[in-house]
């Protein structure tokens, strides 16, 4: 179990180290700081207001490693920036990025989290029903509508609702967020509904094909010709024994909360940190979007681990070696 | 079993639903407390976060929207009268001028003593236990040599350079940071008393400011009405600078203004509530003209009930708070605008047909107290040429000229505002928008009148026949740059590339991403382009001196991005630059369009139009077709404004009812068959 872990770490590192090569490709040799300087700062600009941004930025030193000065360049300050997590400042606005994360993240975690347990909530008692109803004509209109809600954009969902649920129905704020937990509630309810709208096809028709797999076994047969009563059969032994494709699915999105969520921040005007990277995006902001793509792999790699790790803890069959 | 099981699951269903409708029916759509509802707060929205509210640097429409609110300056405009008319703001009368000599007139201002900047931490930097101090000369005096300074970075330093001693100041500074390190790294303050004031702007006691400005530069006086120059305190600067938890000073606005940001969460709210510290709250008795209603206005005041007697005269601001929300998208702003949760917004093209009828207020928005409001903007936008260019520029002579004269007379300037502005703008014959002294109504342009025969003659003048080029016997090849990679943007200038093929004429549209064209334009490399320029202050030299070869983008960096340089043009520039509007003045400005008419250095299309709405409890409301905020002159119907939101927003339930019984219907028949079979 730990020789495993320590080599998934060692592989999750070297993804990492592998995307930060990429990010400093990318992001300082496609576009020279030079540029990145005079987007943020203007046209006419002197040269010398230029290099001072440019030393601030820590953007002032040669890009490889050069003879007797391994330190004294951007490819090292990049690595050792990342990873000692001094993120530096914006490039559009000179704020401490690692400030934006941290205002960003609470929002975002608000909008996730709720999600996050709704969408799962209402997925899996909902496969459960339309494994349960198999064959018949609740199954069959309950794969319909997964198959006609999985085929439709988000980008629809939310226009749709908040159209129809904030502009002609009055229910809920069409967009906008507030700390003040009076409101929050009020503003998170459209967002939350499209995100369980958006995703609950793709996730009810996967479990209940996981689950109607895991019904067809011998051992389901077995309860069922022991008398077991239907119900329990699933929420006990179906659900039970689907758990690790479940998990591999609900494991790997937990770190990703953290992310936030581009679309649904940007449109409901969320200040998370989905709605940062769209910004970072729009505004050229190569500091921050580097920033925001590093912390997508570390999560990423630390969402795979996790989910390996719990494969262990739910089925005593896996062994991790 | 299970028939006890079913009855005890139905009521906990049932409880369920009704809870969950029990929710919807206290649910509402207002996205603020219902605690505001009474209070005095306008509600604005804003796209992109500001990048800085530093005075000296702010320079785009959305961060004036808070600096003009939070910075006073010595002086301001008139709220309603037109043209445009400086008043006193913080100087206690408008500036005597006086001619030093040949070069140099002398402008004394006199602050009005006891002014006091709001309340802030930062002024008890100096080791004195206080929260605000006196607002003294010394301050703006500051703040100018803060637009000096390179480091500081003022997009406006230019215009400046027109007051004595401010280049040699820069320089002085400069020079003194490059020859040591370690005065770099002291207080801004210090350095600038190290390197010595400005020799054209003196302090004279405590409310006393001598500015000495080259005579060829009377405009000086519309930049001392703009945020640039507002008094700043030294102490801000210090304080705020992004260390140890604090903010910088860029995001930390103080100043001296009818309101002062309270909340600055830039990325999502920023909230800003009227200052008790401001002049017209503490001294309500001075009647300064910059804290009271208007009593006299424009034609047309009167008549739109902007002079009633309820509120000419009125202390100021009537607005206790102003909360900007930031709206990426148009389309839920809008809709929260309808909804009565903005109280103006202008028109988003997606609902422009919906809104507008016949050029007025369609009869639906009529109906729901919503008003109109047109303004003409001092703006221009233009198609221009690379005078530097061999195959479009100067250097071809009267070749060329034709060439520019031909092009010119095929663009529809009313086709191009109706398909991509919703007919908005006026269609533009100079770079003189209307309002303007200068601007003759009358004045059409010869080759701004659409004429394609004339057109094609012209071409063929110009020695390429049917728009062949004869050196390659292909039609004639030319480039449109652009850094507006979007969709529509690719339409919009499809528009011209069409337009031009009527002469035969190739012109391939190079659409790059900002950097590339940015280097483009640095080195020369580029034939054809679009801009824009909307005024700084209200004066025609603001418009004509983008075609001042001084400013030519080749030899300064400048805006004039058509490197257009004419001796006579610019003859008539530096006149016109240095006179009152009197007659000469007319006269020239006149020539100067004639040359510019000739020469064809742009292809004028239009002074932007600016259509906003405004629901009926804003009251008095004027645009201002500048970048300056004014709202310390609007007052709200809060009653009026509640009662309407409540009107317009009742939750509608009965779908819900719909949706949950349908979702009975189909499914509890299935369960019952279901569970029926099993038994």
């Amino acid at each position: 179990m730990l020789a495993y872990l320590i080599r998934r770490l060692v592989y999750g590192v070297g993804v990492v180290f592998g995307v930060l090569f990429f990010l400093f490709v990318l992001f300082f040799t496609v576009t020279s700081p030079d540029d990145v300087a005079r987007k943020a700062l203007g046209e006419r600009v002197p040269p010398a207001v230029i290099e001072q941004w440019k030393v601030n930025h820590g953007y002032d030193l040669p890009l490889f490693p050069g003879p007797g000065a391994w330190q004294e360049n951007m490819l090292f300050e990049h690595y050792r920036r990342m990873l000692t997590f001094d993120f530096g400042r914006s490039d559009a606005d000179d704020t401490p990025i690692i400030e934006r994360i941290r205002s960003g993240m609470v929002p975002s975690l608000t909008l996730t989290l709720p999600l996050f347990a709704l969408s799962l909530l209402t997925a899996i008692p909902l496969a459960l029903l339309v494994a349960f109803f198999r064959e018949t004509y609740i199954d069959r209109l309950g794969v319909v509508i997964s198959v006609l809600a999985m085929s439709v954009s988000i980008l629809l969902y939310i226009i749709g609702a908040q159209y129809l649920v904030g502009r002609l129905l009055h229910w809920f704020p069409i967009s906008g967020f507030d700390s003040d937990p009076q409101l929050i509630v009020r503003f998170l309810a459209l967002p939350l509904l499209v995100g369980v709208l958006a995703g609950i096809g793709g996730d009810v028709r996967f479990y209940r094909t996981v689950f109607l797999e895991e019904s067809n076994t011998d051992y389901v047969r077995t309860a069922r010709a022991k008398g077991c009563g239907e119900g329990r059969i699933m929420a006990r032994h179906v659900f039970r024994n689907s758990l690790i494709p479940l998990l591999t699915r609900v494991i790997l999105a937990i770190p990703f909360l953290f992310m936030g969520s581009l679309l649904l921040e940007s449109f409901f005007g969320i200040p998370g940190l989905g709605a940062i990277t769209v910004d970072a995006i729009q505004g050229n902001d190569f500091s921050v979007l580097r920033t925001m793509v590093y912390i997508g792999s570390l999560l990423f790699v630390f969402g795979q681990i996790l989910t390996d790790l719990s494969y262990g803890l739910v089925d005593p069959r896996v062994r991790l070696e | 079993m299970g028939n006890g099981h079913r009855r005890r699951s139905w009521p906990a269903l049932l409880f369920m639903a009704a809870l969950f409708m029990a929710a919807l029916c206290g649910c509402t759509n207002n996205p603020y407390s219902e605690a505001d509802d009474q209070r005095k707060i306008l509600y604005k929205s804003y796209r992109e976060a500001p990048r800085t509210l530093d005075p000296a640097v702010a320079y785009t429409t959305g961060a004036h929207a808070i600096t003009g609110e939070v910075y006073e300056t010595l002086l301001e405009y008139h709220y309603l009268k037109r043209p445009y008319v400086l008043i006193p703001g913080l100087a206690a009368a408008l500036p005597e001028a006086r001619e030093v000599d040949a070069d140099w007139t002398l402008y004394r201002f006199e602050l009005r003593k006891g002014l006091l900047y709001q309340d802030d931490p930062c002024f008890a930097l100096d080791g004195v236990s206080r929260e605000t101090r006196e607002v003294v000369t010394g301050d703006i005096a500051f703040q100018l040599m803060r637009l000096a300074d390179p480091g500081v970075n003022s997009p406006v330093a230019e215009p400046f350079g027109n007051i004595r001693g401010f280049s040699e100041f820069a320089e002085r500074l400069s020079e003194a940071r490059d020859a040591d390190a370690e005065f770099g790294a002291l207080p801004i303050r210090e350095q600038y008393a190290a390197v010595g004031p400005m020799q054209g702007v003196r302090v004279q006691g405590r409310y006393g400011l001598e500015v000495e400005v080259s005579n060829t530069y009377p405009q000086i006086l519309y930049w001392f009405a703009m945020p640039f120059t507002a008094p700043v305190p030294w102490e801000a600067v210090a304080y705020y600078d992004g260390e140890g938890g604090r903010p910088r000073f860029a995001d930390h606005p103080v100043g001296t203004g009818p309101y002062r940001v309270t909340e600055y969460e830039k990325h999502s709210r920023i909230i800003l509530e009227a200052n008790p510290n401001w002049y017209g709250v503490l001294h309500p008795e001075w009647r300064a003209p910059g804290a009271i209603y208007p009593e006299s206005g424009a034609p047309g005041d009167l008549e739109a009930g902007r002079l009633d007697e309820a509120v000419v005269g009125r202390a100021l601001p009537f607005i206790e708070r102003i909360e900007f929300r930031r709206e990426k998208e148009s389309i839920p702003y809008f809709n929260k605008f309808l909804q009565g949760y903005y109280d103006a917004a202008g028109i988003i093209k997606e609902s422009f047909d919906k809104v507008i009828h016949e050029g007025g207020l369609s009869e639906d928005m009529r109906a729901t107290g919503i008003s109109l409001e047109k303004s003409v903007e001092p703006s221009v936008f233009y198609v221009g040429f690379n005078m530097d260019d061999e195959v479009v520029g100067a250097a071809g002579g009267e070749s060329t000229r034709k060439l520019r004269q031909a092009m010119s007379l095929v663009i529809d300037t009313d086709e191009y505002s109706r398909l991509f502005s919703n007919g908005r703008g006026v269609p533009a014959q100079s770079p003189l928008p209307p309002g303007l002294f200068g601007y003759d109504p009358d004045y059409r342009n010869p080759f701004r009148q659409v004429d394609l025969e004339l057109a094609r003659e012209l071409v063929a003048e110009a020695g390429y026949p049917g728009g062949i080029d004869p050196a390659t016997g292909t039609p004639l090849r030319l480039t449109f740059d652009t850094s507006d990679t979007s969709a529509q943007g690719r339409l919009r200038f499809e528009f011209f590339t069409r337009a031009w093929r009527q002469l035969g004429i190739d012109v391939v549209i190079e659409a790059t991403n900002y950097n590339q064209f940015q280097e483009k334009v640095r080195n020369g490399a580029y034939q054809i382009f679009m801009w824009g320029w909307f005024a700084d202050y209200p004066d025609p030299e603001n418009f004509l001196f983008l075609l001042w070869s001084e400013m030519a983008r080749s030899k300064s960096g400048g805006p004039n991005t058509a490197n257009f340089s004419n001796p006579r043009y610019d003859e008539l520039y530096l006149s016109v630059k240095a006179r009152p509007n009197d007659s000469i003045r007319l006269a020239e400005i006149e020539e100067m369009r004639g040359i510019l008419e000739y020469e064809r250095p742009w292809i004028e299309l239009t002074h932007s139009e600016a259509y906003s709405l405004f629901h009926g409890w804003l009251a008095y409301v004027k645009p201002f077709g500048m970048s300056f905020p004014m709202t310390k002159y609007r007052d709200l119907d809060v009653e009026l404004r509640a009662r309407r939101r409540a009107e317009w927003n009742r939750p509608i339930l009965w779908p819900l009812y719909v949706i949950l019984a349908l979702g009975v219907v189909v499914v509890v028949p299935g369960i019952l068959t279901f569970m029926r079979e099993r038994q």
